[in-house]
C-alpha cells in the first residue's frame, strides 16, 4: 500500500521534469559552474599557477554537502518538495488520487520521494564538488591532497545529517503545504523558518556550552552532529550531545510529519 | 439485498448552507442510477462523502457494505467528480500510469482503456493541453482502469460533443449490463439520464424530492389530455387541477381512477369532447413538476 504510493510518487516526480531539474539538480550545477567560473576568474587575473597552493579535496567536499541547508541551496530543495508534496493542491488533483490510497500513506510516501530526490541531490553535489575541484586544481596547478584513510565514514556522517535536516524541512513544507493548500506558502515558509533558525542557531554558537533550548533548534542540533562526525578522532567531543541532537531531529521530523497527516486526514478536499 | 450506495441521516453544511439535509437514501447494487437535481442540490457532495473527499457533519455512508472512506471499498469504486484535473506535464498514457500505480492494480491494459473512450490517438500528448471533452475522456479511463464493481460519474459528458455523448452513454450502458457494474451517474442531461438509468433519485436543497424507476415516475406524473369546447369551461370544472397546453388542449391533473367521472361531469355540462388520452409526463416534466412542488412544500 505504501509501496504503491510511493511508486506512484516517484513515478510522478520522474515525469515532472521542471520539478526534478529547479528542485534536485540546478544547485549542484550552478554550484559546479560557479566554483569553475571562479578559478577561472582567479586565473586570469593572477595570469599564472599559485605556486605550493594545494587543495583539500576531502574537506570541500564535506563542505559542499553541508552546504546544501545554506539558503540558495536549501531554497531550491525547498521548491522541490513543495513541487512534490503540495502539487496536487495546486493542479486541483487530490479528488483523482486520494479514493486510490490511504491518505496518511500517500503523504508519507510523497515525503519519502522527496528524501530519495534530496538524497540524489546530495550525491550529485558531491559529485559536482569532486569535478569543481580537480577541474580548479588542474586549472590553477594546485596540488590535490587526498583525503584520509577515516573520510568516508566523516562523508557519510555529514550527508546523513544534512539529509536529516532536509528531511525536517520536507516534513514543514507537507505541514504547510497542507495547512495553506498552496505551494508558494510551502516555500516561503520553508525559506523563513530556514533563514531564522540559521540565525538563532549562529547566536547560539556563541554560547559556552551547548543547552537544551539551543538543541530545540534543528540547525543547531546539526550543527552538534556534525561537530561530532567530523572531528579528528582524538578531539571528538562528548557524543551526548550529538546523540540528544539526533534525537531531537528525529523528534521534530516525526512531530511534523504526524502533524501534517492528522491535518490532512482531517481535511475537506471540497476545493483542493 | 446488497446495496452500492447507503446514507443514513446524511447532514453536510458548508457555514449557513446545507449541502445534504438529514439525507437517507439507499441504491443497491446493478444497473445504472440516476443522480439529478439543479445546482446546489447537494449531488456532488454526496459524491464527495461517499468517496471520502469531505466528511458529513452528521450521519453516515456506507459504500459497497464499508463505511465511507475505507481502502477496501475505494478501491472496488471509480469515480470521475466533476471536470476532472491531472498533473499537467503527465501524457494519458503516464496518467492512467500513475493512477494503477497508486491503486496498486498492477497490470492494467491502459492502451485499450485509452482506446475505449476514445483517446488513443492523443494517449502520448500532455493533459495540459486537453479540452474539456478530452479530459472527461480520460477522467472515465481513469475511473475504469481497474474494473470497479461501482461506478460514480459526476456529469460525464460535460464538455463533450454529441457524438462523443453518444458514445459514453453506450460504453456506461456496457458496464452496468456487460460488464456488471453499478454506476451512480449524476447530470443535468435529463435525456441522457432517461437513456441509459433504470431508476433515479431528484434532489433539491440537500433532500430526496422524488425516487423510483424511471418509467413509474414518469407513468405516476401522468396526466390526462382533454381536447374539448368550450375550453374555459373545461378549466372551470377542473378548477386548480386543470392547465390549458400550448396546443388549445386542457390537461387535467387527476387520479386515473376520477376519468369516468369527469368524463360525465364534462359532458352533463354541455362539453363537447373530441380527444380524451392518458399522457406519461416526459423526465423533464417530472424533473421540473418535482423541484416545483419541493419549492412549495418548502415555501409552506
Amino acid at each position: 500500500m505504501l509501496a504503491d504510493a510511493y511508486a506512484a510518487e516517484r513515478f510522478r516526480l520522474l515525469r515532472d521534469r521542471a520539478a526534478l531539474f529547479w528542485g534536485f539538480v540546478f544547485a549542484p550545477l550552478a554550484g559546479l559552474a560557479m566554483s569553475v567560473g571562479g578559478d577561472l576568474f582567479m586565473h586570469r587575473v593572477f595570469h599564472r599557477a599559485l605556486p605550493g597552493a594545494q587543495l583539500d579535496l576531502g574537506g570541500k567536499l564535506l563542505s559542499a554537502v553541508s552546504g546544501a541547508t545554506s539558503p540558495f541551496v536549501a531554497l531550491f530543495l525547498l521548491i522541490g518538495a513543495a513541487a512534490i508534496l503540495a502539487g496536487d493542491y495546486r493542479w486541483e488533483t487530490w479528488r483523482l488520487i486520494t479514493p486510490r490510497n490511504g491518505r496518511g500513506r500517500i503523504l508519507l510516501a510523497k515525503l519519502l520521494v522527496f528524501g530519495e530526490a534530496a538524497a540524489w541531490s546530495l550525491g550529485l553535489m558531491a559529485v559536482c564538488a569532486l569535478l569543481a575541484g580537480l577541474v580548479g586544481a588542474m586549472i590553477n596547478g594546485m596540488t590535490v591532497v587526498a583525503p584520509g584513510g577515516a573520510f568516508i565514514g566523516r562523508l557519510a556522517g555529514a550527508l546523513v545529517i544534512v539529509w536529516l535536516q532536509l528531511m525536517i524541512f520536507g516534513a514543514l513544507v507537507a505541514c504547510v503545504a497542507v495547512a495553506a493548500r498552496s505551494t508558494l506558502g510551502a516555500v516561503v515558509a520553508g525559506v523563513l523558518v530556514l533563514i531564522g533558525q540559521s540565525i538563532a542557531a549562529s547566536m547560539h554558537g556563541l554560547d559556552p556550552a551547548p543547552s537544551l533550548k539551543a538543541l530545540l533548534l534543528p540547525a543547531y542540533a546539526a550543527d552538534q552532529m556534525r561537530a561530532f562526525v567530523l572531528a579528528p578522532a582524538g578531539l571528538r567531543p562528548d557524543g551526548q550531545t550529538a546523540a540528544l541532537g539526533l534525537l531531537i531531529s528525529l523528534a521534530w521530523l516525526a512531530g511534523l510529519m504526524a502533524a501534517a497527516v492528522t491535518l490532512f486526514r482531517r481535511q475537506d478536499l471540497t476545493r483542493e | 439485498m446488497s446495496f452500492a450506495l447507503q446514507a443514513e441521516g446524511l447532514t453536510k453544511t458548508y457555514g449557513a448552507v446545507r449541502a445534504l439535509d438529514d439525507f437517507s437514501l439507499a441504491i443497491p447494487t446493478g444497473g445504472v442510477f440516476g443522480v439529478l437535481g439543479p445546482n446546489g442540490a447537494g449531488k456532488s457532495t454526496l459524491f464527495r462523502i461517499a468517496l471520502g473527499l469531505v466528511a458529513p457533519t452528521r450521519g453516515q455512508i456506507r459504500l459497497l457494505g464499508a463505511p465511507a472512506g475505507q481502502l477496501s471499498a475505494l478501491r472496488r469504486t471509480g469515480s470521475v467528480i466533476e471536470t476532472p484535473r491531472y498533473p499537467p506535464y503527465l501524457t494519458a498514457r503516464d496518467t492512467l500510469r500513475m493512477l494503477a500505480l497508486e491503486s496498486g492494480a498492477g497490470t492494467v491494459d491502459i492502451d485499450g482503456w485509452l482506446e475505449r473512450v476514445g483517446l488513443a490517438a492523443a494517449a502520448d500528448r500532455k493533459t495540459g493541453g486537453f479540452s474539456v471533452g478530452m479530459k472527461q475522456r480520460l477522467g472515465l479511463a481513469a475511473a475504469l482502469i481497474t474494473r470497479p464493481e461501482l461506478v460514480i460519474l459526476d456529469e460525464p459528458t460535460s464538455g463533450m460533443d454529441p457524438a462523443g455523448i453518444q458514445e459514453i452513454r453506450a460504453l456506461i450502458r456496457e458496464l452496468a449490463d456487460r460488464d456488471g457494474a453499478t454506476v451512480i451517474l449524476a447530470s443535468h442531461q435529463l435525456d441522457e439520464v432517461r437513456r441509459v438509468c433504470d431508476r433515479v433519485v431528484i434532489l433539491a436543497k440537500g433532500k430526496i424530492a422524488a425516487e423510483g424507476a424511471v418509467d413509474s415516475l414518469t407513468a405516476s406524473q401522468a396526466r390526462l389530455r382533454l381536447v374539448a369546447t368550450p375550453t374555459a369551461r373545461v378549466l372551470e370544472i377542473l378548477g386548480p387541477k386543470g392547465v390549458a397546453d400550448s396546443d388549445g388542449a386542457v390537461l387535467a391533473d387527476i387520479p386515473r381512477a376520477e376519468t369516468p367521472a369527469l368524463i360525465r361531469a364534462l359532458v352533463e355540462a354541455g362539453v363537447e369532447i373530441t380527444e380524451a388520452r392518458w399522457r406519461d409526463a416526459d423526465l423533464e416534466g417530472v424533473y421540473l413538476r418535482t423541484l416545483d412542488s419541493q419549492e412549495a412544500r418548502d415555501a409552506r
